[in-house]
């Protein structure tokens, strides 16, 4: 391509990207494996692949973060290598990660200030740096977080902006994006793929990392698909189906398999939710009159942008976090304390959000992390000795039944990945047939393979009786899986609604749309009426 | 193939597992120690001395006679059951820094009970005491404990401040209600001899006190290993959020954890002032409640590991008089292996390929 004389493109020299040979290695795993590739100026380039394809590694050799074991990486045709993510910066290459790179305890203000260009001054003037961060905001067309506030008490979706608001304020030439979808609401990745569209005009080099097929038809020009560190193919979008993306990407046909329509009469109800009220970590209401019944055998869909509520729904369920008011009832009878140990007592298992944070003890080895529930560990002991024997037999059933990989029972659970450590949470808390299973974001950062064996787990427990929550900001998940959904945004649980459902309706209702209009649904159907 | 090969292939495949295992275990605490005696060996050199008959010196002396033998025991006795104390409380995540003054206070007890206490048959009084030293230590602890649940105290601070307070308490006591009847010097008189822990090679120092820490240390490897509490415990230290959704009473492990590492660290003290000491005076302890942390670091926080790391600081400690004798180097040099052993130890922590592998792919 020729750089056009247009005024948007004047002084901005043609950023051609390419890679030639890269491979990286760690220890046993070779993540890249000899890529090539070439980036064009004024491009949207899409990265394809499943957890594990390489993209994230291929990402980081660009941007200076990690050092290729062989190979180049040519800018404009020159041989180039970075010693650091701010000497890819230097050179024009910026980059949105998907593990977030904020300053948690300053302000949005502070943090945008780390990366905004200008000259250095010593002395930090709140105001100007708040009014600058706004004008960029703005010019991105993203919605900023106020200013002052801590990014540690934002929640992720606002972070995440924050993340995009920040890389874009010092790209030039190229920018690389990983996963920045995940979680912002249709709406917002409208807007995001608008200003890529934007920066794609002014002849700027755009890298998408996706793992979502619909995205890369609706923003990118050409798409590249990985596979275990190596480039499978670069098409034009406009000649490649889904379909066949996904059949390349994964190396088989993926057509989901339809999942059979559950019995149409739920059971009885399981759980019922009554007029939750509860505050956030700040104080904020964070659930407004939340109520809702999970029958047994049914999955019931909790959507939502991530930072609507959904966090402190799953504390108040599973015993975290006691309710400033309202009721929950298993079975019909109330749970007698909002305590982890009442919620196990009542029957109700949870797969957490964060599986590192608090699902797993990453230091503690694959047989003991079986044992990290309640109700495991008085199965697996007698008057307060542990019975390993009987707890190694369990473990290594549950392990060969979810066909998790593992080198040893004894081999510290830190050493699989991350879609097996996922499995001996699910395996764990679907051992002994909880009543209420309440999951959050139960295949987050899972390939396509370890996600539906977590999904066919939900499914399968859900069949025999568990009434299962599934609150999720991946709305695909939420779609394929449940029986009835209800949206969560701003505290509020919309009325339940039941599949088909229309997307955008689903997307309105997410950025918290007709919330009047929910507020009178919640009245006439109360939980005692479904 | 008979039943009887596959048998023996299937052991020996889990004793190659198991050496390996215990290797990798070992290895940092091994390169810890190279490191701190290569680094002690610089400094005995930078001094002007011979490393070689400094080692040497040590060594004759520790392990020399029967005598040295004993000796070696004795020193290890309080370092074991402090080290002890460490492991447990570490491994619940909970940072007792406070070993030495639940040390203080259980010679304390044994010390004011031994003069002052009620006659009872010599056996029963002396378990009395020790239970009621294991006890006072444990409370000691609990007042930590208690803040760290009722007010969120960090435990690293209120536990070094309760090592200052109990060290003044100790000298107020013996320098005024329980000073001796002579009044010459701050120390207490010397406890009854019924209460004197008993001798087992008489004329050497060895005693029975040596068996209750090794009799403890199995106790500590049951109870973390083979316990609800125990498993509890560690998953409490290893991830208090998930371990506080598994169910577990996080806070109330972390209390029974904090106290029992402060039974540990006060029934050294009772021992040491029953079998060794038999009296208590102001600075009474040369520092075991610190030294506990290098000895329980160096043993991995596992009570095995403890065991071997409380004999090698006993050693050490038991030969750097014949080192300052022979080699005519200080015997502080023991306090520069021990710090350097917790440098190269936290040091070594931070390096990869001595973890296990991180998980590929994420």
């Amino acid at each position: 391509m020729t750089p056009t004389a247009g005024p948007p493109t004047a002084g901005l020299p043609k950023a051609g990207l390419s890679v030639r040979g890269v491979s990286k290695r760690f220890g046993s795993v070779q993540a890249l494996a000899g890529v090539d590739l070439d980036f064009r100026a004024g491009e949207i380039h899409a990265i394809l692949g499943e957890n594990g394809a390489g993209k994230s590694t291929l990402m980081h050799v660009l941007n200076g973060v990690l050092r290729p074991d062989g190979g180049t990486l040519l800018l404009d045709g020159r041989p180039v290598s970075f010693t650091s993510s701010r000497a890819a910066r230097n050179a024009g290459i910026g980059m949105v990660h998907q593990h977030f790179t904020l300053v948690e305890a300053l302000t949005v203000a502070e943090n945008l200030a780390l990366s905004l260009p200008g000259p250095a001054s010593w002395r930090f003037d709140a105001r100007a740096v708040a009014a600058r961060a706004r004008a960029l905001a703005s010019r991105i067309g993203l919605d900023l977080s106020p200013p002052e506030a801590r990014v540690c008490d934002l929640p992720v979706g606002a972070r995440q902006r924050l993340e995009i608001i920040k890389a874009l304020a010092g790209a030039g030439r190229v920018l690389i994006l990983d996963e920045p979808t995940a979680v912002l609401t249709p709406q917002e990745v409208a807007q995001l793929f608008a200003m890529l569209r934007a920066l794609r005009a002014e002849k700027r080099l755009v890298i998408f990392i996706t793992h979502k097929l619909r995205e890369v038809a609706a923003i990118a020009d050409r798409v590249t698909i990985m596979r275990r560190g190596r480039v499978v193919d670069t098409r034009s979008v406009d000649t490649v189906s889904e379909s066949q993306m996904a059949e390349l990407m994964v190396g088989e046909v993926t057509g989901a398999p339809p999942r059979a329509p559950h019995a149409a009469s739920a059971g009885e109800p399981a759980l019922e939710a009554l007029h939750l009220l509860a505050r956030d970590v700040r104080g904020l209401p964070a659930l407004v009159d939340v109520s809702f019944v999970v029958r047994a055998g049914e999955i019931f869909g909790v959507a939502g942008v991530d930072g609507n509520g959904q966090r402190e729904l799953f504390e108040v369920l599973v015993g975290l976090l006691p309710p400033d008011g309202g009721t929950v009832a298993v079975g019909g009878h109330p749970l007698p304390a909002f305590t982890p140990a009442a919620a196990h007592a009542a029957g109700i298992g949870h797969i957490p959000p964060d599986r590192h944070r608090e699902g797993l003890a990453l230091s503690m080895s694959v047989a003991e992390n079986f044992l990290l529930s309640r109700t495991m560990l008085d199965r697996c002991s007698h008057h307060g000795v542990l019975q390993w024997s009987v707890a190694r037999r369990v473990a290594a059933e549950l392990a060969r039944q979810y066909a998790i990989d593992y080198a040893g029972l004894d081999a510290p659970v830190r050493s699989l990945s991350g879609g097996n450590q996922q499995r001996i949470i699910v395996a764990r808390e679907l051992a002994h047939q909880p009543r209420v299973l309440v999951t959050v974001n139960p295949t987050r950062g899972l390939d396509v393979h370890a996600a539906r064996a977590v999904a066919d787990a939900l499914v399968a427990v859900a069949r025999k009786g568990c009434a299962i929550i599934l609150i999720s900001t991946d709305l695909d998940e939420v779609l394929d899986l449940s029986d009835r959904i209800s949206v969560i945004a701003r505290g509020r649980l919309s009325a339940p609604l039941a599949p088909p459902l229309d997307a955008e309706r689903l997307g309105l209702l997410m950025a918290g749309a007709g919330e009047r209009q929910q507020t009178t649904d919640n009245r006439r159907q109360t939980p005692h009426d479904t | 193939m008979t039943d009887g090969t596959q048998h023996r292939q299937a052991s020996q495949s889990v004793v190659c597992h198991l050496l390996s295992a215990v290797s990798l275990r070992l290895l940092p605490s091994l390169l810890a120690l190279l490191g701190a005696l290569i680094v002690s060996g610089v400094i005995i050199v930078v001094a002007g001395h011979s490393p070689w008959l400094a080692l040497t010196a040590v060594i004759d002396g520790a392990f020399g006679s029967l005598d040295s033998l004993s000796e070696v025991a004795v020193k290890t006795c309080p370092l074991l059951l402090t080290g002890l104390a460490i492991a447990v409380a570490f491994q619940a995540g909970v940072w007792n820094i406070g070993a030495e003054g639940q040390l203080l206070i259980g010679a304390l007890a044994m010390a004011a009970l031994g003069t002052h206490g009620a006659t009872l048959p010599a056996w029963l009084g002396l378990g009395f005491d020790l239970v009621a030293a294991a006890f006072c230590g444990a409370a000691w602890a609990g007042i930590a404990g208690q803040l760290k649940l009722r007010r969120n105290v960090n435990e690293v601070i209120s536990t070094i401040m309760l090592n200052f307070i109990a060290l003044a308490v100790i000298s107020y006591l013996v320098q005024g209600p329980l000073m001796e009847a002579g009044g010459r010097y701050p120390q207490t008189d010397p406890i009854l001899a019924g209460l004197w822990l008993p001798r087992l090679l008489p004329p050497h120092r060895l005693h029975a006190g040596v068996v209750i820490a090794l009799v403890m240390a199995a106790g500590v490897q049951v109870l973390l290993y083979r316990t609800v509490a125990g498993y509890e415990m560690r998953a409490a230290g290893a991830n208090p959020q998930a371990a506080r959704l598994a169910g577990f009473d996080v806070g109330g492990r972390l209390l029974l954890a904090l106290m029992l590492s402060g039974g540990l660290a006060g029934l050294a003290g009772g021992i040491e002032v029953s079998a060794v000491t038999r009296r208590l005076y102001e600075h009474f302890s040369p520092g075991w409640g610190f030294t506990a942390i290098a000895v329980g670091l160096l043993g991995r926080l596992s009570p095995a590991g403890v065991v071997l790391a409380a004999f090698f600081f006993g050693a050490l400690d038991a030969g750097s008089n014949a080192m300052q004798r022979v080699a005519g180097v200080s015997s502080v040099l023991v306090s520069i292996i021990q710090a350097t052993v917790i440098l190269f130890l936290v040091t070594l922590e931070r390096i990869q390929w001595l973890r296990p592998a991180p998980p590929s792919g994420e």
